[in-house]
């Protein structure tokens, strides 16, 4: 594959990775927002695929290929027990207004092709938009988690932010080594299970969702 | 040189970690756990002293100790040792009360030790893409203690706590990642341990700055938010006070050390590739903030372990202020910080649980004479409360004075004012907090029973260390202190 080629094919990728990430923030219902990231996922591990055949990487095969697994199967499934387990309601709410949203949103995606404008000869060293569009990943990511009152909500934001991290990485000089990227995944794995931990734990106990929970304050 | 040490010593909690899942008894639980540390111990100063006669030291290619690592190293071998033998003492009477279940003291022990083994990990690893991995290793294990009671405080303080600062590492990541790429290109190919910090600084000159302005910014702010420093310290306050008392000692002396040296390491990066001003700028900006935004909370607060949660803001705002006033000065005296708040917290934060088991509360107005309950304890606490508050002749004194220097000598005359006028009031309020719990005469409910020996013992090896850095600082410390500002870019 040539390096046009696969850097067409990653700039069309990115912006399937940011349609989700719309998708994400958009959503009303949290079965869509689910269903979103794990499309996120499958793209992302369409990227690594691309960048594993145009360096001739054979790492980044098998990155794509962990990529899918955990994050867009294991991740999504994990977020499904959790639903049913606890039978919340499925409703959305935002703490602030949709314009608003929108708006940040918007002023994110503006701020970081900014930022990737102003670097200068090492910008070759990522390939296509791939450092804006991650930077955009992860700030709108935070966006939703700040802006949603709903664990389940704001783990999907997290992991749509660590979607943004993961596509950098792999855009930046033929990827991380294998044996961090298994590690980071692994992490990621094991922070959502914990996570899911918290949130039935409290289910069980006070019958509340647990972003929703604010004793601590002062 | 390469060292088997450095692999050796991380492996041994972990291993221990999983041995103790399968030990049923609490004696048998709580020997292997001081047995463990002290063995965590002795590996450290083994390192220490490999350290000091053949410079750095590495293994496997992704491991590495120097004299920056050995700093944070020693601290974390010191706390557990004293952690775990408070924890002795602690655990009898928590089971006594009914706080902790026996049936899973087995998870606890075990959790500790893997938590021990993260921060040990992320001390010595010299691959920046390990040390982010240990990091978050150690925010899973340690969300896990927060919550381990398992009451509705403390699942909220541990969701906010793996929230927050899952959220924040992760941008600590993607610095990470942007720093690698501009390595990566300026070495024109990815070479061999090109993640490493060692082969990174090595070439740090080279580096294009702007690529690593952005990355420096997501790692402050990333692992800025692992380390407390404000305003993204939320997690910090909520989590230091829900914790079992001894995974809040470690979680305030030691873990927020450790996200501060993957700053240090980031910053002598950014050090060399974007010239003085930048990267200093932002750490003295983030100290002054965290000083800043502390101080009303420690005057208005009356939770005690919240209280100490907000001290750790401010004290993790100090070693960024010293680090940002820079030069051997400022960052030899934020480095001996390190090591005078992580002992001396430690040591306030095991009191502190002395305390709110004998009075069943963490209000300071319902906690009055905490003296004639127990006189060693409510002397220590003083002693610490006046090291805390910075004053001589205790170690903190002597840190706070070396950053104050650094600040006049560097002619940033406003953040030392401004940082002079937030340690008075912190004083006064500290003290007016402290001298309320310790004086007067205590209620009908509290314990009155004898002071124990364990958490006694703990106390005083921290309490020894304390005193002592007061009145002088051994050569060897010294020695090690200084090499560690030279890796660290002072």
């Amino acid at each position: 594959m040539s390096v046009e080629l696969a850097t067409r094919l990653i700039d069309i990728l990115g912006g399937l990775l940011l349609f989700t990430m719309l998708l994400i923030l958009a959503a009303g219902q949290l079965f869509r927002a689910i269903y979103a990231v794990a499309a996120q996922a499958v793209f992302l591990g369409i990227a690594g695929a691309v960048l594993a055949a145009a360096t001739g990487n054979v790492d980044l095969w098998i990155i794509a290929g962990i990529t899918i697994v955990a994050k867009a199967v294991l991740l999504p499934w994990l977020l499904m027990v959790v639903v049913n387990r606890v039978h919340i309601s499925r409703e959305i709410e935002s703490v602030m207004p949709a314009s608003l949203t929108l708006i940040l949103a918007a002023g994110i995606v503006v701020l970081a092709f900014h930022l990737n404008a102003s670097l200068g000869p090492v910008r070759q060293a990522i390939t296509g938009n791939a450092l804006p569009v991650g930077v955009t990943l992860i700030l709108i990511g935070v966006l939703v988690m700040a802006s949603r009152r709903k664990a389940l909500v704001q783990m999907v934001g997290l992991f749509a932010s660590e979607n943004g991290i993961f596509f950098t990485a792999m855009a930046v000089s033929q990827g991380m080594p294998l044996i961090i990227e298994i590690g980071v995944i692994l992490d990621v794995v094991l922070g959502a299970l914990v996570m899911g931990i918290l949130v039935l734990r409290v289910r069980s106990s006070v019958d509340t969702d647990i972003a929703d929970l604010e004793d601590l304050r002062g | 040189m390469t060292s088997h040490l450095l692999w050796i010593t991380p492996l041994v909690p972990f291993a221990a970690a999983l041995l103790m899942l399968l030990v049923r008894s609490r004696r048998a639980l709580a020997a292997m756990d001081v047995a463990i540390s002290l063995a965590v111990l002795a590996l450290t100063v083994a390192i220490a002293r490999q350290v000091q006669v053949h410079g750095a030291v590495s293994a496997l290619g992704v491991f590495r100790a120097d004299g920056l690592a050995v700093v944070f190293l020693l601290l974390v071998g010191l706390l557990s040792v004293a952690v775990s033998v408070a924890t002795v003492g602690w655990m009898r009477h928590e089971v006594g009360r009914g706080q902790m279940r026996e049936d899973r003291l087995h998870w606890y022990f075990a959790l500790v030790h893997a938590f021990v083994a993260t921060m040990l990990v992320t001390v010595l690893s010299d691959n920046l893409g390990i040390l982010w991995i240990a990091m978050e290793g150690t925010t899973i294990t340690s969300a896990l203690l927060v919550g381990f009671h398992g009451d509705k405080h403390g699942l909220e303080a541990a969701w906010k706590y793996i929230i927050v600062t899952t959220i924040g590492i992760s941008f600590g990541l993607f610095g990470t990642v942007l720093i690698y790429g501009a390595a990566a290109h300026a070495q024109g190919g990815v070479l061999t341990g090109a993640m490493n910090w060692s082969s990174i600084s090595a070439i740090a000159h080279r580096l294009d700055p702007g690529i690593i302005r952005i990355g420096f910014i997501f790692v402050i702010v990333g692992y800025g938010t692992k380390a407390g420093l404000a305003p993204v310290h939320m997690w910090l306050p909520d989590a230091h006070s829900q914790a079992p008392t001894p995974v809040s000692a470690l979680l305030s002396g030691a873990l927020i050390k450790c996200a501060l040296f993957a700053i240090i390491r980031f910053h002598s990066i950014a050090l060399q590739a974007c010239g003085p001003e930048f990267s200093s700028g932002l750490l003295l900006a983030f100290g002054l903030v965290s000083v800043v935004v502390a101080t009303p909370f420690i005057i208005v607060q009356h939770d005690l372990k919240r209280l100490l949660g907000y001290h750790s803001v401010e004290h993790v705002g100090i070693i960024a202020l010293g680090l940002g006033f820079g030069g051997p000065l400022g960052t030899y005296g934020a480095l001996l910080h390190v090591v005078n708040h992580g002992v001396t917290k430690a040591l306030v934060f095991l009191v502190a649980g002395d305390g709110i088991g004998r009075y069943g509360t963490r209000d300071m107005r319902r906690m009055k004479g905490f003296l004639g309950l127990a006189p060693i304890a409510g002397t220590l606490l003083l002693m610490g409360a006046f090291s805390l508050a910075g004053t001589p002749p205790f170690s903190i004194f002597v840190s706070e004075l070396i950053v104050v220097r650094a600040g006049i000598a560097g002619g940033r005359f406003v953040p030392v004012a401004i940082f002079l006028a937030m340690v008075v009031i912190i004083f006064a309020g500290l003290i007016h907090h402290v001298g309320q719990m310790a004086f007067g005469s205590a209620g009908e409910g509290a314990e009155r029973g004898r002071e124990a020996l364990t958490p006694l013992l703990a106390m005083f090896l921290l309490a020894a260390v304390m005193v002592l850095l007061g009145l002088w600082i051994p050569v060897r410390l010294d020695e090690v202190l200084s090499a560690a500002t030279g890796v660290a870019g002072g």
